[in-house]
């Protein structure tokens, strides 16, 4: 059963990619059918006890195709394909053949390359297809990337996509060859008896850390995300194929004693850093993308402990942590999707990013207000919504490690403190980006002509509130998924029993809901019962208040983030008033790229001045190259004369 | 029938003590000033004269600015339904529901800084600017008080946790806990709540535009959310459990009224510090949390 849906899916695509740029409607339908097909199987293989498996003679580049579908790999394809066919809706308000008569129809035929890629890493079980499929994800993320390439800022993120993605990639062909050498085939699976895999772990840590925007790593996710059409934001950072891959094969590999604490330390750095850079910055879309940076440290705290307990045999703990990062991986993927949708839907109406030009959106955005008010309250980890979930049970895991007596308590007890100093500061930043967004007063003209979005855009966006609403109210739905992935990536961890007293949560959690909306509905009653007057907002008696003198993204943010300018060295243009009668005075506050500014960039310029150096051996001079090549040559025979071998 | 009955005894016991601490409060900081101050009662006659009150709200504010605060009401009465008074226990007791508190405190100041941003005033942004963060060192101290107690006892459910250590990290959580208590409810130093000058406040610049039964529901919320916290430090401190049921709710009560007067000498005998340096106050709560835990920690090893 799962075989022929996962055919027809693939073929549903395939077909996309023909078809798509033409018949958009039919392009819709194949979409669709694709998703809910790959959903099928995806559930099948989570919600049964058997995992998928096909092996044919059929070569390609040498090897016979494999594929597999099992509890870690169909935990990413239902987020694909959720994800995938909510934004294939929404490109078609968001990025509709009317306002952009080119690139639409580029955009469709990319969008169908880009799940059937994706799919395809999730499936493949060779390393060389593995590649390949990998290769091709790339390469269609970047071409929905930079749909819009007439803008040179997205032609510049592009660029650092590709070049970011491809030093990964060289980790990743390093990572395959080395493991191929070593085990003889280039076929993949559990192969944890095999120790000697186990330094092979670094590379794929670099390489899927790439991808996946693991902090000192991440250089290429805030220009991008920030840049990209909202829908493929939202897949790319809302499946974080970089965190399968790390998952994946951290499941499937020995790993070193070390790794767990490397994993956990990266993990505690990126959930701090990552949410302290997203506060300070002024673009939205580019706090989400930091908010991503953010979100992958918290799946990795739990993946890193999960490490550990591996390690240490202990598997109460470790269960709990590992169930919570997965739980985690969906729960990001619903609702920084949903932000990402909001986002588009706000820049797609005044055309702007900047936090500081919008405000009061909500009278003429209502829907798209509370959508993203409930994403910002699910992101910020708070009941009832889905976020608290998973943050809830790797707290858990961390508190049991600290109850542990074993070294690794200390570990835990610093990444149960990050991890509620990161809480604070991610309820902060959004905060931030909800209110200065859609509350108060237009501070520009570009607010004041918004329209809300289409149902194009709004039915996705309900969707995956109702996805984020389903999994916070009722995570016990969700936990023989989850339990099943557990077991996949772990086989002496399978359980069903959940490792945590999550329907007593869910019904907490349905209660309070209730609760909430009632008690906000009979407020709202009472008052209008009292009797209610609308005038102009108390400010000190002062009768003319302008837009200009509300908070700004600069002043929201200047407080917290400032505790954190020894690492984001912010860029300060500061002009005075001057004289008796000033007449202007500047502040701009603008937060760099540090982590690529201070420390990629430079790097890359040392590899550029060496690559210089290098040029300088090729000048075209016949004779020289005559010398090289007799050089060489004498080299070689000294070192067989030598008796080493060549 | 009786966990019903159990629960609504326990909401009224939250709902209607609860505004008797700030009147209390009043009570001291007036005494040792040599007033007569106001009547104990004083916040419940505010509060039902705030319900009976019609409402003037900022023309730019959606209705969530009026519904919010009864948002932030249901979360601190959950969050107070989920801390166990003393011999009753508390009405709900999981895995896991300390952190459910922590969480559930977060979403009020959540809805308190949002409704605080409708209403587009600079002032009301200040308020929820320093709302919010200074909540980040206060969350990274109580999550280590959290910690501290169920590393002491080995459980991570209130009903269990709040056993108090014998040695010097209960003195240090003690001090810690309180530092946070004074800043989550916004009193002397961090915050004044008597103050009328709007660009040093926090709590109560965020509130300026509320007014009738919005204003009672913050009102009472924020003295739910006071009783909730003292009651968490008596218990984090006072041996109460080692006690008959008499004994222990008579405990409870004292140490009630002993925190509440401490809060009210605080208030009486400081001045509150300068914003700037508040961070290091809660720094120094957030460091006593952590020295308790480490205490807690070594005393479990050893």
């Amino acid at each position: 059963m799962k075989g022929p849906l996962l055919l027809l899916s693939a073929l549903a695509f395939a077909t996309g990619i023909v078809v798509g740029a033409k018949l958009s409607r039919t392009w819709l339908a194949l979409t669709l059918m694709g998703t809910i097909t790959a959903l099928s199987a995806a559930l099948c293989v989570l919600l049964g006890a058997v995992d998928w498996e096909w092996r044919s003679v059929f070569l390609i580049g040498g090897e016979p195709l494999h594929f597999r579908l099992d509890g870690v790999s169909a935990l990413f394809l239902v987020l694909l394909s959720v994800i995938g066919g909510a934004g294939a809706f929404y490109s078609r308000g968001y990025w509709s053949d009317h306002n952009h008569l080119a690139s639409a129809p580029r955009g469709r035929v990319w969008w169908s390359a880009l799940l059937l890629s994706m799919g395809l890493v999730l499936l493949s079980s060779n390393g060389m297809h593995f590649l390949f499929a990998w290769e091709l994800f790339t390469i269609s993320a970047y071409f929905l990337v930079t749909l819009d390439r007439k803008r040179p800022k997205v032609c510049a993120a592009g660029w650092l996509y590709l070049v970011a993605s491809h030093a990964g990639t060289v980790c990743l062909f390093a990572f395959f060859a080395l493991l191929a050498t070593r085990t003889g085939s280039w076929d993949l699976g559990p192969m944890r008896e095999y120790s000697g895999l186990a330094s092979l772990f670094w590379l794929v840590l670099v390489g899927f850390g790439v991808k996946a925007g693991v902090f000192p790593l991440h250089i290429w996710v805030p220009a991008t995300y920030a840049t990209a059409p909202s829908h493929v934001a939202a897949l790319v950072s809302g499946v974080e194929m970089g965190v399968y891959g790390i998952v994946r094969f951290s499941g499937w590999l020995p790993v070193p004693e070390s790794a767990g604490w490397v994993v956990i330390g990266l993990g505690t750095l990126g959930a701090l850093l990552g949410i302290a850079f997203a506060l300070a910055q002024n673009d939205f879309k580019r706090l989400l993308a930091y908010c991503s940076v953010e979100n992958v440290g918290v799946i990795m705290i739990g993946l890193g402990f999960a490490l550990l307990a591996r390690s240490y045999n202990d598997a109460a703990w470790g269960r709990l942590a590992l169930a919570g990062a997965l739980l985690h991986i969906w729960n990001h993927g619903a609702f920084k999707a949903l932000l990402f949708f909001g986002a588009g839907a706000v820049s797609h109406a005044t055309g702007t990013q900047e936090m500081s030009r919008l405000g009061g959106l909500w009278h003429k955005m209502p829907w798209t207000a509370g959508i993203f008010a409930l994403g910002s309250v699910a992101v910020s980890g708070l009941p009832p919504l889905n976020g608290f979930v998973s943050e809830w049970m790797i707290y858990l895991g961390l508190f049991d490690v600290s109850l542990s007596k074993s070294p690794s308590a200390w570990a835990a007890i610093l990444a149960a403190i990050i991890l509620a100093t990161a809480g604070a500061l991610s309820l902060a930043s959004f905060v931030k980006a909800g209110t200065l967004i859609f509350l108060g007063a237009p501070r520009t003209k570009s607010a004041v002509y918004a329209r809300e979005c289409g149902i194009w855009m709004r039915g996705p966006m309900l969707v995956l509130a109702v996805v984020c609403l389903g999994l916070g109210l009722a995570p016990i739905w969700f936990w023989p998924a989850i339990a099943r992935a557990v077991g996949t990536w772990n086989p002496a961890w399978t359980t069903s029993v959940p490792p945590a007293p999550l329907r007593t949560l869910g019904l907490v959690h349905f209660g309070l809901a209730v609760l909430l909306v009632a008690a906000g509905i009979l407020l709202w009653r009472k008052v209008r019962a009292n009797g209610l007057r609308r005038s102009l907002t108390w400010d000190c008696g002062y009768v003319a208040p302008t837009a200009k003198m509300q908070y700004t993204s600069g002043s929201f943010g200047g407080l917290a983030a400032g505790w954190f300018t020894w690492i984001m060295k912010p860029v300060l243009k500061l002009r005075r008033p001057r004289g008796h009668f000033p007449v202007e005075s500047i502040r701009l506050e603008r937060t760099p790229e540090t982590v690529l500014e201070r420390v990629f960039t430079p790097l890359g310029g040392i590899v550029m001045q060496l690559s210089m150096a290098a040029r300088r051996l090729q000048h075209g001079r016949l004779q020289f190259y005559i010398l090289y090549v007799v050089a060489g040559l004498v080299a070689l025979g000294v070192l067989v004369l030598m008796g080493g071998k060549p | 029938m009786t966990t019903v009955l159990d629960i609504f005894l326990r909401l009224a016991c939250w709902l209607l003590l609860a505004p008797l601490l700030p009147g209390i409060i009043n009570k001291v900081k007036a005494w040792v000033a040599g007033r007569r101050g106001p009547p104990v009662l004083q916040l419940y006659y505010d509060l039902t004269r705030l319900w009976k009150k019609s409402v003037v709200m900022s023309a730019l504010a959606s209705p969530a600015f009026i519904m919010l605060p009864a948002v932030a009401w249901v979360a601190v009465i959950g969050a107070a339904l989920l801390v166990p008074l003393g011999p009753a226990g508390a009405s709900l007791s999981f895995r896991g529901d300390a952190l459910l508190m922590l969480y559930l405190l977060a979403l009020v100041r959540f809805c308190t800084a949002w409704a605080a941003m409708e209403t587009g005033s600079a002032f009301e942004g200040m308020g929820a600017v320093r709302e919010v963060s200074y909540a980040v060192l206060a969350e990274a101290a109580m999550i280590a008080a959290l910690l501290s107690m169920s590393v002491h006892t080995g459980t991570i459910s209130l009903v269990t946790m709040l056993a108090p250590s014998a040695d010097a990290g209960s003195v240090l959580l003690a001090a810690g806990l309180f530092i946070v208590l004074l800043a989550e409810n916004c009193r002397v130093p961090f915050d004044d709540p008597n103050t009328h000058l709007e660009v040093t406040m926090i709590h109560e610049v965020m509130v300026l535009d509320h007014s009738g039964p919005p204003l009672a529901v913050i009102l009472h919320g924020a003295s739910v959310k006071l009783l909730l916290f003292v009651i968490l430090l008596v218990q984090a401190v006072l041996p109460i459990g080692a006690h008959s049921p008499q004994t222990a709710a008579a405990l409870l009560l004292a140490g009630v009224l002993a925190v509440t007067i401490a809060v009210g000498l605080v208030e009486s005998l400081m001045a509150r510090l300068a914003l700037r340096r508040v961070p290091l106050l809660l720094t120094t709560a957030f460091l006593l949390c952590l020295f308790a835990l480490l205490s807690a920690w070594r005393a479990v090893v050893s």
